[in-house]
């Protein structure tokens, strides 16, 4: 009796204990999973930029496929924003409270993320791979918010850099479109320039609602720019680059790495990207990577949806997701977000897709310790969206 | 509803004790409902607070004064921009910035006025629709207002108390809403309210009989104005990041689809579209988890369409819900109100 | 001198995609005082449409051109018989909202069968070959635009005027009930003139869309076009036409000589101050509403 006594004690005091350490547990991870969180505009003018959130769904079903992290599978909440800041905001406010979110990944939009910063950095939510390489991530530097993207800012300074050191072209200008994304590119690409004691010959900015670009194109032809770097989406840079040629202007063109994604760049411009060199974060869609072309078979070819085109956008899910896959693995079965956070921080010379990524831990001063990836490489368009390299991996200063 | 036997039932402020009984219980209810539900819930219920202050404004234009303004999300811009400004960058108290920068939407708005003392129609709307793009392009171009890149919003301290979390923001906007909703109810009793409803009626002979159409249809652009910059001022606050291309024509249309499906001329009407509205913008994005239906939608993407633009439903849920409702009671939901009521009044007759 | 030139010939270009949707616009609002916000989703589904058809089936362009024509009448009978005649004693709002809405589900339609990848359509004139005038370049494809817009205004001023139907289309405008006692079938006048105008805002999508296709490419051309419309007089068919001239190179003259990111606002601000000066537009007649 007294024995049988005991042995209930002891079982329900163990029970408790290990009860109690699940549910000590960190905030969205159980033993067998662990939840993240994104938004994608899935519908709304941004709409292409949705297959972003598509393609890292696709790369937590290829994860979990494989096992999961360290015994956990991967649960993916990703939900439509439509570029609609408030809707981004009830969007993270529902799943946090709701199901609860670990951390969160990527996320389309500077505007969008911008209204959930606050938010996740008061509640210290670790956000890794912002999906816009605006400097609103690292300047300030946040403990909890890991940004991948390389900087619009470091993308201008390098086409600029390359325009004027190895094509001696000195009339450069610029095609901006009107918001943060294009202000960063103007204010990179005026900086490098005054280096070299240039300007930008125009500056001209276009509206994401404009549809006739004979305007623009008349002024950088006044202008007689000899390199114009196109900082617009990729609808606007094949109206301009087309306009352009209507109107017999043909300057160099150079773009971001937006409009990189030279085989759907060259159909739907029907030829005209031919020639046009472009700053890029990772490889190109028909490289000979072999990891990229191991995400191709076991997570495009076997979870993406009918209709869902293999391009930049795509796996840019999974390169900004890249990250956060590697800093979960380092922190082994003892998964808390402090944890994750100087797993993280710990992270140098990691390669995946992109290029090589480097944290350091946490210095006010220096934003780049938030900045993962530094590097672009430049590439220029060939016949039938084929690429040739410009340059290596090159990190700017 | 009821006759109306003499001037002073008609001005009154609450019809009967049982409308007061139900508005108090109504009340209370209100300011309990932070403790019965969760956070996510009470965001929904700022944002839903906000678009109620908007359409009750915009209804006091389009439903009691008969004109039509598409431009609306340029008073909403720049009630936010105004608050924010004069806070951060001025120092003014909060309690002294939201009215000051209403009272600057409402000074625009009696400039929008003017022109519209002559157009009517799909003129007053591209007049209308014209301005509310002017203003989120002037904000864009002004770097002092953040330009393209936007404004954070400061921290709101209001005397002792530190607003900060959804839950005091919703004691505050609650206030702000009831007190907004009583001064609208307020203003159509008195003789303004009647002169608006004189000039959508018929204003020719409205002027005949003495109301002065210029002075009250500007009133009306700017009272509308007034209501649409406090409630900007404070979507500032439950959204902390402004930027220009939030305040869209898109925002502009659906304030005006709030006060049409609700119910044109009536309060009651513009509190349940804006409800309704803001609800299914927030909420629509979910419809793929509704059991039964979200499966079935998947699998007919899977075949027929794409599945890749699936979230577009939300779309074609939204417009569908606005069309049938407008074809079924042009009076909105306020006709379905008045007659359910009538319905059960002469009920079983 | 040059520039100037340039700018013109753009503006008269650019112009002539705004006269085709102002066109429509117009269409619909001298028969049945409607503004409707779907126009450029109407024209958004055929020229979808005749995507797929191209795409995926390989007609060739003769037959999915005139295809789509037809496909856009229907749809335009379909919509105004469906849903706009369905409307039980509407207000004008009303009518505009039930329009806004229509918008919705078609953008919402396309949008979801064809996902929001930009497309690009085989359409035989490039927009890229230009033709020089001397010194003034235009693209082929805005050549093209521009005779179809005078083309198709021709078509319609003659019709409107001179035929049976055309007579019977403003009959109803102006005294619904009349018109019926005269053995006119409104309900059909109706539903013909939703045709006819969906078939001009097709035109206009077609010659948009080779540029480039995704869901969002009609709203910008309709909000010119209604803005032209307002412009010339909403029940005056040239002077929409001549409104959407206006309006194109006012836009890009500003954009030339003073400032090219308040080209649009510059627009709107024009139809403004016209039509303080002219309440009913450039062209229309000014009906004051008696008591």
């Amino acid at each position: 009796m007294k024995m049988k006594g005991l042995f209930v004690g002891v079982l329900a005091v163990a029970l408790t204990l290990g009860l109690s350490f699940g549910a000590m547990a960190e905030e969205g991870v159980t033993d067998t999973e662990i939840h993240i969180g994104q938004w994608g505009p899935q519908t709304g003018p941004a709409a292409p930029w949705g297959s972003v959130a598509r393609g890292t769904d696709a790369y937590f079903k290829m994860i979990n496929a494989q096992g999961g992290i360290n015994g956990r599978k991967l649960i993916h909440h990703m939900f439509d924003d439509g570029y609609n800041p408030a809707k981004t905001k009830a969007g993270v406010k529902e799943l946090q409270e709701g199901t609860g979110m670990f951390a969160w990944v990527s996320g389309v939009g500077t505007a969008p993320g911008l209204s959930v910063v606050d938010y996740l950095m008061d509640k210290k939510i670790p956000w890794v791979g912002p999906s816009a390489g605006s400097l609103h991530w690292i300047d300030p530097p946040k403990k909890y918010l890991f940004a991948v993207y390389p900087l619009y800012y470091i993308e201008a300074k390098g086409l600029c850099e390359y325009a004027v050191e190895k094509l001696r072209k000195t009339r450069v200008a610029i095609a901006y479109q009107n918001d943060d994304y294009g202000k960063n590119g103007l204010q990179g690409a005026a900086e490098q320039l005054a280096k070299y004691g240039l300007e930008l010959v125009e500056q001209v900015p276009v509206e994401k609602s404009d549809t006739d670009m004979k305007p623009h194109i008349m002024k950088l032809k006044k202008a007689k720019a000899d390199v114009v770097l196109l900082w617009v989406t990729p609808i606007h840079a094949i109206r301009i680059v087309g306009t352009g040629k209507a109107m017999r202007f043909g300057p160099q063109w150079m773009s971001t790495s937006t409009c990189s994604d030279f085989p759907f760049m060259f159909k739907i411009s029907k030829g005209l990207w031919k020639g046009v060199i472009a700053a890029t974060f990772g490889e190109l869609p028909d490289s000979d990577d072999p990891l990229l072309q191991k995400y191709k078979k076991e997570a495009y070819e076997k979870y993406a949806a009918k209709g869902e085109r293999w391009g930049l956008f795509y796996y840019a899910g999974i390169l900004f997701a890249e990250p956060l896959v590697e800093g979960i693995k380092r922190c082994g079965k003892n998964l808390t977000r402090e944890r994750l956070v100087k797993e993280m921080e710990g992270i140098k010379n990691f390669k995946g897709i992109g290029g090589t990524i480097n944290y350091a831990p946490l210095d006010l001063a220096e934003p780049y310790c938030r900045q993962g990836q530094k590097e672009i490489f430049l590439v220029k368009c060939l016949d039938g969206g084929k690429y040739e390299k410009l340059t290596g991996w090159w990190k700017i200063k | 509803m009821d006759m109306k036997r003499d001037y002073y039932e008609d001005v009154q402020f609450f019809s009967s004790g049982v409308v007061l009984f139900w508005f108090l219980l109504l009340l209370s209810f209100l300011a309990v409902l932070p403790f019965l539900v969760k956070n996510y819930y009470i965001y929904m219920a700022n944002y839903m607070a906000i678009n109620i202050i908007v359409a009750v404004g915009l209804n006091l234009l389009v439903g009691y004064t008969g004109q039509i303004s598409l431009g609306h999300a340029g008073f909403f811009a720049l009630g936010a921009y105004g608050t924010v400004i004069l806070m951060s960058k001025a120092h003014f108290p909060f309690l002294l910035a939201l009215p000051a920068s209403g009272l600057f939407a409402a000074l625009l708005g009696f400039l929008l006025g003017l022109p519209a003392l002559r157009l009517e129609g799909p003129y007053l709307s591209i007049a209308t629709l014209g301005f509310g793009l002017t203003i989120t392009q002037v904000i864009g171009r002004i770097e002092f207002f953040g330009g393209r890149q936007g404004l954070h919003t400061p921290d709101l301290t209001i005397g002792p108390w530190h607003v900060e979390s959804d839950r005091d923001f919703y004691y505050l906007l609650m206030i702000i809403t009831v007190l907004l909703v009583l001064g609208a109810r307020n203003l159509i009793k008195t003789k303004v309210g009647r002169a608006f409803i004189a000039i959508r009626d018929a204003d020719i002979a409205a002027e005949t009989m003495g109301v002065n159409l210029t002075f009250y249809k500007t009133l009306a652009f700017a009272v509308s104005a007034f209501y649409t910059g406090i409630a900007g001022g404070l979507f500032a606050f439950v959204l902390r990041f402004i930027e220009p291309e939030i305040f869209g024509m898109m925002m502009s249309i659906i304030f005006l689809a709030m006060v049409v499906v609700g119910g044109l001329g009536s309060l009651f009407g513009s509190i349940a579209g804006a409800c309704l509205l803001s609800w299914l913008d927030l909420q629509l994005r979910n419809i793929l988890s509704i059991p039964y239906f979200g499966e079935w939608l998947e699998a007919l993407s899977k075949s027929y369409f794409s599945i890749t633009g699936v979230s577009n439903i939300q779309f074609i849920v939204y417009g569908l819900i606005m069309v049938l409702i407008m074809l079924f009671e042009p009076l909105g939901i306020y006709g379905f109100w008045i007659r359910t009521k009538i319905y059960w009044k002469t009920w079983p007759f | 001198m040059l520039d100037f030139l340039q700018t013109i010939v753009s503006g008269v270009a650019v112009g002539s995609s705004y006269a085709l949707m102002g066109l429509a616009m117009v269409l619909i609002y001298k028969t049945s005082e409607v503004v409707n916000f779907a126009q450029g989703e109407m024209a958004l589904v055929s020229c979808f449409f005749t995507y797929l058809v191209l795409e995926y089936h390989g007609f060739p362009f003769y037959v999915a051109f005139p295809g789509a024509l037809v496909f856009s009448a229907i749809l335009g009978c379909i919509l105004e018989f469906a849903v706009l005649r369905r409307a039980k004693e509407p207000t004008i709002l009303g009518m505009i909202i039930i329009t806004i809405g229509l918008e919705m589900i078609l953008m919402g339609f396309v949008s979801w069968k064809f996902g929001a990848d930009p497309k690009t359509m085989p359409f035989p004139i490039s927009p890229y070959d230009s033709v020089a005038l001397g010194e003034v370049f235009v693209s082929s494809l805005e050549v093209l635009t521009f005779f179809v817009a005078l083309a198709v205004m021709a078509i319609l001023f003659f019709f409107l005027r001179y035929s049976k139907l055309g007579v019977a289309m403003k009959a109803t405008q102006q005294n619904n009930m009349a018109a019926r006692l005269m053995g006119i079938r409104t309900n059909r006048i109706l539903m013909f003139t939703w045709g006819i105008s969906s078939v001009v805002g097709c035109l206009a999508g077609l010659l948009i869309s080779p540029m480039t296709m995704q869901p969002y490419m009609m709203w910008g051309p309709m909000l010119k076009g209604f803005a032209s419309a307002v412009l010339g007089g909403m029940t005056s068919l040239p002077g929409a036409v001549f409104g959407a001239y206006l309006i194109g190179i006012i836009e890009n003259l500003f954009g030339g000589y003073v400032s090219i990111e308040f080209k649009s606002v510059v627009a709107f601000a024009i139809v403004v101050l016209v039509l303080c000066i002219k309440p009913s537009g450039l062209f229309a007649r000014h009906y004051v509403k008696k008591v």
